[in-house]
């Protein structure tokens, strides 16, 4: 069962449907945990494959106790424990390869497993949790909503809403909401993500194989603006259905994207581009650095300037975080060198304007499309060790001179800033026209209309084409 | 557009749905999807028309003696949905032969093409064909005067290019250059059943057959749907070259147009390459008893050429199986095989010069064919046709 395929839409259905049946905790709980069983099941057929991944969570529950009992103490040790265990299970490059499993094993899942342990973790170090039975235990970390690429949810929040007396309501209203949801992820994830990835193969292609000058110019510049879009679409589709899926068992997980594209800089992006894993970063990365290093290093001139260092590590290890090759190292760096840098450049601007002069210029129009536009093209730029690896990165760079590769690049920044910026002022004008009960565009009626032409283009075109649904990008991680 | 997809619980009318609405929502649902679809149709009936005749009518497809052959001196017209309206007009011997058949002028060198659809240039205007293109180009790579008269024929697989071969040889060729494709091989023993190229895709998938049986009960209600076809057309031609090869490979079943693109042959494909064999061998062996010089070719079909192009396939496959064996089966029975399937490795995207649905070369993608032919012909292959230096210059500069 593919993640967002009709089919994985049609088993939460009817898991959320059977969990409807008694609004009781434990009834809901255990339907849950069955569809979280069943789903992994789907996932291999080899019991030995599921090995691996049963033991890391092993590992965590015993960390965990062991925090809970002994506290602060052992949380250090634990908490590199299950790092250790990680790099070790997802097969780190800088591990020795003697060491690793030589059996094919599942780890679809153990990267948001791997967040949910630590925040566990560190949270019951920290004296901020009571003691967690082992069926709360696995039911938070299998829930099949965001075991294969997140949201990643905090225990809190999914305690708040599974474990309720009285779960949150489910009329009419929402049920349509979430249904008009999981068509809108579907439709991105299978059609419009598919339409993009058929655009950035065909530009891959042209850019390595012989074709004419002025034809890889084109492809370059398709490649750079199409992937980010595919990206979102991909991922973004596929945290719609989740979390449609999950808000219809009575359970609310957190929203993953804000509008990205939208931001105008590079700090900006990244609080509306899976949000999420920044939140969880910022709060368990940053913020302990940051607070670490200040007390430390006491001098007030060199508060902001830890903040950017602290940017640098955090950003840099959402980058390692997303795989084992160094591509992803050189993906970290740039992403952390792009906040780092969009930091010091805020900070320079305040200095040379003062306050009220940055926030007058940080609302002015030209300059926040702009920002937009750069945002995107550094995004694209640093998404290359994102799908790409060195040798491949080396063709496609190899196939245009380097002055036409800036040429690409400004190029990409000023039709993306024009886009983008004529996109928002559409959006702006759509959702001027009002009724009485608000926007026309986001009425009942509005939202009937566009549902039922996007599920009626996704049935027909994933009918038609009989292929298997697209992998989401973020399962491999 | 990023909208609200949650609400505060429900408190009071908010988060009531008004009685209207559960019938008016699902009317708004139905309309649109209606509305859409209609529309969609009646722009696809525009785009994706088909003429009410076809080539069918220029031909005997059911004559036991001759197997499919044309009516001479006959003119009909055809639009497939992909293709333009097309003239296939017939000369007194009942071919597509673009030249009035008779005694060869001196000096000239003659070809006589042979094979089925794709060698006739089904769906291509004569002009843009094979035929018509490949005497062109071969005369300006050898620098001599080469006519091809054309007696491929639709259907015209190995049997029927059998049971015709003698119309072959009384057209005083001085080479016989036999096109074949992958269903000259599958369809070697092919007597016409109306229709047999028209089975439902077979699946064993629920959608699949609740799919099959919803189209059959609209086809039998209300005639064929044609925006079906024409999101196909539109789908597979978008698709990136690894979408295509990995959709197209995954839904065939093992036997049919994807068969023969395995590493290992099955045994119905073994089957298929056994008659085609013995068909061969009785075509070349009536070329070598006349001292005709026999030659052969492999045009690969749309996903053969897309996987050549790409470079790499899926782990049992292989685009290359076929065309080794059609080499040893021509060459052990005494002819000649040209390959210019590696030439497919050089080209950017393929797959775009066949009609997606209906599998044929269109015209650009025929005239591919006769500049790669035309290459391998004028390469040394024949040694009557062996460029000279001088036009070879001239090719390498227009290059």
């Amino acid at each position: 069962m593919d993640s967002a395929s009709i089919q994985f839409v049609l088993f939460g259905l009817a898991t959320a449907l059977i969990s409807n049946v008694s609004r009781s905790r434990s009834w809901r709980s255990m339907v849950l945990f069955l569809a979280s069983i069943i789903f992994l099941a789907f996932l291999s057929h080899y019991p030995l494959a599921f090995v691996p991944l049963a033991g890391f969570l092993l590992l965590g529950y015993g960390g965990l106790l062991v925090v809970g009992r002994a506290g602060s103490r052992w949380l250090v040790a634990s908490v590199l424990t299950v790092i250790f265990a990680y790099a070790w299970l997802k097969k780190y490059t800088v591990l020795p390869e003697a060491i690793f499993l030589q059996f094919p094993y599942l780890t679809v899942g153990l990267s948001y497993i791997f967040f949910r342990v630590l925040h566990l973790i560190i949270d019951t170090g920290g004296g901020e949790r009571q003691h967690l039975g082992p069926g709360a235990y696995l039911l938070y970390m299998l829930n099949f909503t965001t075991l294969v690429s997140g949201p990643i949810q905090r225990y809190e929040d999914f305690s708040r809403d599974q474990f309720a007396a009285e779960p949150i309501e489910l009329g009419p209203r929402v049920v349509g909401l979430q249904l008009e949801r999981i068509v809108r992820g579907f439709f991105k994830v299978n059609i419009l993500a598919m339409l993009l990835h058929a655009l950035q193969e065909d530009a891959v292609a042209q850019l390595v194989q012989p074709s004419p000058p002025a034809l890889k110019v084109y492809a370059a510049v398709r490649l750079a603006v199409v992937y980010p879009f595919f990206l979102y679409a991909n991922f973004s589709g596929y945290i719609d259905i989740v979390i449609a899926m999950a808000r219809l068992m009575r359970l609310r997980l957190p929203e993953n994207f804000n509008r990205p594209f939208s931001a105008s800089s590079v700090l900006d992006f990244w609080n509306q581009w899976h949000m999420t894993l920044s939140n969880w970063l910022k709060t368990y990365v940053y913020n302990p650095l940051l607070i670490a290093l200040m007390r430390r290093i006491s001098a007030v001139e060199m508060e902001p300037l830890l903040g950017v260092f602290c940017f640098f590590v955090t950003f840099f290890l959402i980058g390692i975080w997303h795989g084992r090759t160094s591509e992803f190292i050189m993906f970290g760096f740039l992403t952390g060198s792009g906040m780092s840098i969009n930091k010091l450049w805020q900070l320079g601007l305040i200095r040379a304007k003062g306050r009220k002069g940055y926030r007058a210029l940080a609302m002015n129009p030209a300059y926040v499309s702009f920002g937009r536009g750069l945002n995107y093209a550094w995004f694209s730029f640093t998404l290359f060790w994102f799908w790409s690896d060195w040798a491949q990165i080396g063709r496609i760079y190899q196939a245009l001179p380097a002055f036409e590769w800036l040429g690409v690049w400004l190029t990409v920044c000023v039709a993306v800033t024009v886009v983008l910026a004529s996109w928002e002022r559409l959006r702006a004008a759509l959702l001027s026209i009002k009724s009485a009960q608000g926007p026309v565009l986001t009425s009942r009626y509005a939202r009937v209309i566009y549902a039922s032409a996007l599920a009626l283009t996704a049935f027909v075109v994933s009918i038609l084409l009989n292929q298997p649904a697209p992998d989401i990008v973020y399962k491999a991680f | 557009m990023n909208l609200p997809t949650d609400v505060k619980p429900a408190s009071g009318a908010e988060g009531k749905m008004a009685r209207r609405d559960w019938i008016l929502l699902p009317f708004l649902a139905l309309l649109t999807i209606t509305l859409i679809s209609v529309c969609a149709e009646l722009v696809a009936r525009r785009t994706f028309s088909e003429s009410a005749t076809s080539l069918e009518s220029c031909l005997v497809l059911t004559d036991p003696a001759s197997g499919v052959r044309g009516i001479p001196n006959s003119v009909c017209w055809e639009k497939s949905p992909e293709s333009p309206l097309v003239e296939y007009r017939l000369d007194g011997a009942g071919y597509r032969s673009g030249m009035e058949y008779g005694p060869k002028s001196p000096g000239t060198y003659r070809i006589v093409m042979i094979g089925s659809s794709l060698a006739m240039g089904e769906r291509v205007p004569f002009e843009g064909t094979l035929a018509a293109l490949l005497p062109v180009e071969l005369s300006r790579r050898s620098a001599r005067k080469i006519e091809l008269y054309n007696e491929a024929m639709a259907y015209g697989f190995a049997r029927n290019a059998a049971l015709r071969f003698q119309d072959a040889l009384r057209a005083q060729p001085d080479l016989i250059l036999w096109v074949l494709t992958p269903l000259d091989v599958e369809r070697a023993g092919f007597t016409y059943v109306k229709d047999s190229f028209n089975k439902p895709a077979a699946s064993d998938s629920p959608i699949a057959s609740l799919k099959n049986a919803i189209l059959k009960g609209i086809r039998e209600r209300g005639g064929s749907i044609v925006v079906g076809n024409a999101l196909r057309h539109w789908l597979y031609e978008f698709q990136s070259q690894r979408q295509y090869i990995r959709s197209f490979l995954l839904n065939r079943p093992d036997e049919g147009e994807a068969g023969f693109l395995k590493g290992q042959l099955s045994p119905q494909w073994q089957a298929h390459v056994s008659e085609f064999d013995s068909y061969a061998a009785d075509i070349e062996q009536q070329a070598k008893a006349a001292g005709v010089p026999f030659v052969a070719t492999f045009a690969p079909n749309r996903v053969q050429a897309a996987m050549i192009s790409l470079g790499e396939w899926p782990p049992g496959f292989d685009p290359y199986q076929l065309d080794r064996t059609l080499r040893s089966i021509v060459t052990s029975h005494g002819g000649t095989y040209i390959d210019i399937l590696p030439d497919f490795r050089t080209l950017l995207g393929p797959e775009h010069l066949y009609y997606p649905l209906d599998g044929h070369p269109d015209a650009q993608g025929q005239a591919v064919l006769a500049e790669l032919l035309a290459k391998q012909l004028a390469g040394g292959a024949i040694p009557e046709l062996k460029a000279s230096t001088s036009s070879m210059a001239g090719s390498s500069q227009r290059n």
